[in-house]
This record gives structure tokens, C-alpha cells and sequence, in this order.
């Protein structure tokens, strides 16, 4: 009846959407507004912006912020699919982990060029 | 367990209510909430998205970043921003709500109480908010 | 004695051997504020319809028999006072997710069967015989599980989650929650022992915390809680076990 294989693959995932969940939780309301309303024109100009990611530790935190945010909303993405009645699992899951996985790399390729 | 026909030998009909399986949230409150909530990873894919992109412009340059800015600046985009906001929020307050039930911490010989835990998530939550906005700001 | 009022109690009947599908009926049920739904219904069996169904036994919440819905919601009917139904309608149907035996009668058999597959029971790491003596626990350790051991297995939860709803193969939270609460034990072998099935695809994993379970239990056991935690673990597990090469 059971299979522990199948089941132990949804370990890893489940841990990034755990632990993405809880960072995002934490960030993503404030990043929102900092980046995307207009209160902070310094801070998002061009200047401000390099300045602040020229350095390694905030390279760091974004690029952490970014991968653990892309696994959670692609882990969550998944359930939701399965909810509103596509039954594809697998399918499903391969698209949203590998679109994850790709926004990660792509995330660190862009950091590394700033 | 399957339905036996009707005979007097075994006169078992056991009745399947049936379930939608694309509209099935929408029977109670609770499933709604919880649908509110899981929809949240779109806002939160858009967003990551969008950051992403911000990034591949900032390092092309400062006039490709000037265009960057100037998309964020669009209707659209102030509007969806607006709504994922909200998202962002409920988000928060969910994960939050569930963190005690998900985590067991034991003091002692009593498990540690979830408002304690509930609340310091709150703490650090603003703390963590507080932090950015000043680094915001002096920027 | 309290005032009398009457009120429409609207029961899901289905009498397998001449209906099609199942149907309300209403009864005229004279009630006192300090009775349960399951007063009624027994006023409805002794006085107006004797071929009316359902499953009860204690009237005290700890038997576990009782569960239907009414007014939509997963309930003890011994739990559920009139004084909450002011409105002179209740509407009393057979647990959601189950297949209807007869009227209120729910097919359990699906639920007692994951419930063996689960081994709720200790599984000590060493057996001991009787001269050896009992397999000793501090409170402490006992306070770590004990919320999870007052289930009383009226399922409620699998009439609220969704995805034992959706995917019948889920073992779902009761099931689950036990398997769990012998897992936390401190005088049980853990996991292992029992391991493969709640960390299996049909698991804890098919649970998507939606909550609903733990809103409806009568008892406080909060399995989605229990599940969550379940998670955490066979995910810790997973990586310690790859990290030691063994899986
Ligand atoms: S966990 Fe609660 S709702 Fe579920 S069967 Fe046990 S007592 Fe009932
Ligand atoms: S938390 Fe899990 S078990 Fe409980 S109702 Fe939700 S999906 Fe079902
Ligand atoms: S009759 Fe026993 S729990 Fe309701």
C-alpha cells in the first residue's frame, strides 16, 4: 500500500515551501512597498540600487530571498492546481519546480553581473 | 465495500454523494479562506518574477534601469501591486496563525504556548519591516 | 419545566432498498433549550418515524458515534445544543466524504482500515516481559502527544478536509494523527517502525493544511497540527537519511 519513495520525493520540496513560506511571511510585504510604490526614489535609483547590491552580503540575501520565494509560490502553485481540478500531477510539478529552478540560476547569473 | 445489488441476501446500496472537483471550495467559508490564501503564490510568483527581471536591468545599466522603473511605474503594475499587497498580508497573517501548530516547542515540562510563539512572530515581522524602511530611507 | 418550542428538523434519508437517492424529510420536533440535536432525533425514533437511522451511543461526547452534519458543519449531534439554533430549521445530514449506508449511517470501513494500516498502538523499541516492568514516561514526555491521544475517532475531520474528499486514498487526519501520536511517544520505536505509510504519497503529503480539520474536531486534537508536524519530521528524516547514505 504504501510507497515511501514516492512520498520521500515530496520531502525536499515541501522543505523549500516551508522555508520560503516563512521568509516571504516575513519580507515580502515591505520589499513590495520599498520597490514597487514610489516612496524611496533614492534608494531605487540607479545609483542607490548597484550601490546597495555591490555588496556580497546583500547579493546574498537576495539571491536567498529570491530561490526560497520561486520554490514556495511554485510548491504552492502545484497544490493550487491540483484544487481547482487539474489532475496532471506530475506534469504540473515539473513545470512549476523546473520554472524555479530556472528563476534561481537565472536570479544568480543577474547578481553576478551587477 | 463496492454496492451490492439489491437482493434480499444483501440488500447494501451504499450512496456516493458526488464532489466537484474544480468548484468544490466554493461549498463552505473555511474553503474559501484557504483558497485565498493558496491563491497568494500567484501574487508572490509575479513578484519573484518581477524582481528577477529588476535585477537583469539594473545590470544592463542605468537607462535600461530608468525603463525598469518607468514599467513600474505603469497603471497595471501599480494595480497589481496593490492587490498583491493585500495577498502579501493575508499571506503573512496565515502562516503566521499556523506556525504553532506546526511547531511543537516544549519549556520545561509544558508545551510552550502558541500566542507566545504567534506573537514574537509579529515582533520580529515588524522589526524586520522597521529594518528595511530605514534602510530605504537613508539610502 | 422550560418553554417548548417546535422547530423543522430536515433529516437526509436514504433507505437503500427503495430509494434511487437520498431525500429530506421533514419532522415537526418539539424541543427544550437544554437538548442536543440528538434529543431530537431520538424524539423523532421514539414518537413520530421509527424506521429513521443513525448511530449514537454515550450522549457525552466521548463514544464518538454521533458524528453528522448539521447545518453543514461536522458535529457531535450529543455536542450540538439547541440554544445555538434559534432559528427553528436544522437540517441534519450523514457525514460528508463517506459514502450513506442508510440515512444518517455512514460506510466507516474505509477509515478502519487505515486506521489498522497506521499500527495505533505501541511498538516498543524493546519488548520487556511482565518482571522487567511497565515502559516508564516522565509527564513531560507524555504532555508531548497527549492532545493528540483524546481522538475518539468520530470523524468529523474527514468530513471537513477537503482532500480525503477529493482523493479517498488519503489516510486523512484522525489516521494520521495517531500514527503520529505514537510516533512522538517516547516508549515507542518511532517511525520506523511505522514509518512508510505516513510519509508515503498518500500521507502526510496529501495534506495541504487546509485546516478545516482541526476547526471541527469536537475534542481539541488539532490534527492538522499533528500532521504539519509529521511533515517536518519525515522531511528531517528524509535528508538525515541522505546525508547517512541510506536512502
Ligand atoms: S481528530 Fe477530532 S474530529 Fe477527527 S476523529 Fe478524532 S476526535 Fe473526531
Ligand atoms: S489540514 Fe490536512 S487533513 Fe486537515 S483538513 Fe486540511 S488537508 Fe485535510
Ligand atoms: S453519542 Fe457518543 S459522542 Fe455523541
Amino acid at each position: 500500500m504504501a510507497h515511501s519513495s514516492r512520498g520521500s520525493a515530496k520531502a525536499i520540496p515541501w522543505f523549500l515551501f516551508a522555508a520560503g513560506g516563512t521568509v516571504t511571511a516575513f519580507v515580502l510585504p515591505v520589499m513590495l512597498i520599498v520597490t514597487n510604490l514610489g516612496f524611496f526614489p533614492s534608494a531605487m535609483s540607479y545609483e542607490g540600487m548597484s550601490g546597495f547590491l555591490s555588496w556580497w552580503i546583500v547579493k546574498l540575501a537576495v539571491l536567498g530571498i529570491l530561490t526560497l520565494g520561486l520554490w514556495h509560490a511554485a510548491h504552492r502553485l502545484r497544490v493550487c492546481a491540483h484544487d481547482f481540478g487539474i489532475r496532471a500531477d506530475e506534469l504540473v510539478a515539473w513545470i512549476v519546480y523546473s520554472a524555479a529552478g530556472f528563476g534561481s540560476v537565472a536570479a544568480a547569473v543577474a547578481l553576478l553581473m551587477i | 465495500m463496492s454496492a451490492a445489488t439489491t437482493d434480499t441476501a444483501n440488500p447494501r446500496k451504499p450512496y456516493v454523494r458526488p464532489i466537484s472537483k474544480t468548484s468544490w471550495f466554493l461549498t463552505s467559508a473555511r474553503y474559501k479562506s484557504y483558497m485565498v490564501h493558496e491563491v497568494s503564490s500567484i501574487f508572490v510568483a509575479l513578484y519573484m518574477i518581477q524582481l528577477v527581471a529588476g535585477l537583469f536591468y539594473l545590470a544592463a545599466g542605468p537607462e535600461e534601469w530608468e525603463s525598469y522603473l518607468a514599467f513600474l511605474r505603469s497603471p497595471v503594475v501599480i494595480l497589481l501591486t496593490l492587490v498583491g499587497l493585500v495577498f502579501f498580508v493575508i499571506h503573512t497573517t496565515s502562516w503566521f496563525k499556523a506556525v504553532p501548530q506546526a511547531t511543537r516547542i516544549m519549556r520545561g515540562e509544558e508545551v510552550l504556548p502558541g500566542k507566545i510563539l504567534v506573537t514574537a512572530h509579529y515582533g520580529i515581522w515588524a522589526a524586520v519591516s522597521l529594518f528595511v524602511i530605514i534602510l530605504a530611507w537613508v539610502a | 419545566m422550560t418553554a417548548t418550542r417546535t422547530i423543522q428538523l430536515e433529516v437526509l434519508r436514504y433507505r437503500p432498498e427503495q430509494d434511487a437517492k437520498p431525500f429530506f424529510q421533514t419532522y415537526a420536533v418539539p424541543v427544550e433549550d437544554e437538548w442536543v440535536v440528538l434529543d431530537a432525533l431520538n424524539y423523532v425514533k421514539d414518537e413520530l418515524d421509527r424506521t429513521l437511522s443513525y448511530r449514537w451511543s454515550c450522549h457525552m461526547f466521548v463514544c464518538g458515534s454521533c458524528g453528522m452534519m448539521i447545518n453543514g458543519e461536522p458535529k457531535l449531534a450529543c455536542k450540538a445544543f439547541m440554544q445555538d439554533y434559534p432559528s427553528g430549521k436544522i437540517r441534519v445530514e450523514p457525514l460528508s466524504n463517506f459514502p450513506i449506508e442508510r440515512d444518517l449511517v455512514i460506510v466507516q470501513d474505509d477509515f478502519v482500515e487505515k486506521l489498522t494500516a497506521v499500527k495505533p498502538y505501541l511498538l516498543p523499541k524493546q519488548d520487556k516481559t511482565v518482571e522487567q516492568g511497565e515502559y516508564l514516561q516522565t509527564p513531560a514526555e507524555l504532555k508531548k502527544y497527549k492532545q493528540y491521544s483524546l481522538c475518539i475517532n468520530c470523524l468529523c475531520c474527514y468530513a471537513a478536509c477537503p482532500q480525503y474528499g477529493l482523493e479517498p486514498s488519503f489516510i486523512g487526519p484522525a489516521a494520521l494523527t495517531l500514527a503520529h501520536r505514537y510516533n512522538t511517544d517516547s516508549r515507542d520505536a518511532g517511525p520506523e517502525a511505522r514509518g512508510d505509510l505516513v510519509a508515503a504519497h498518500e500521507g502526510v503529503w496529501a495534506c495541504s493544511f487546509v485546516g478545516a480539520c482541526s476547526q471541527v474536531c469536537p475534542k481539541d486534537v488539532d490534527p492538522a497540527g499533528a500532521i504539519q508536524q509529521a511533515k517536518l519530521y519525515s522531511a528531517l528524516n528524509f535528508v538525515t537519511g541522505m546525508v547517512k547514505g541510506d536512502k
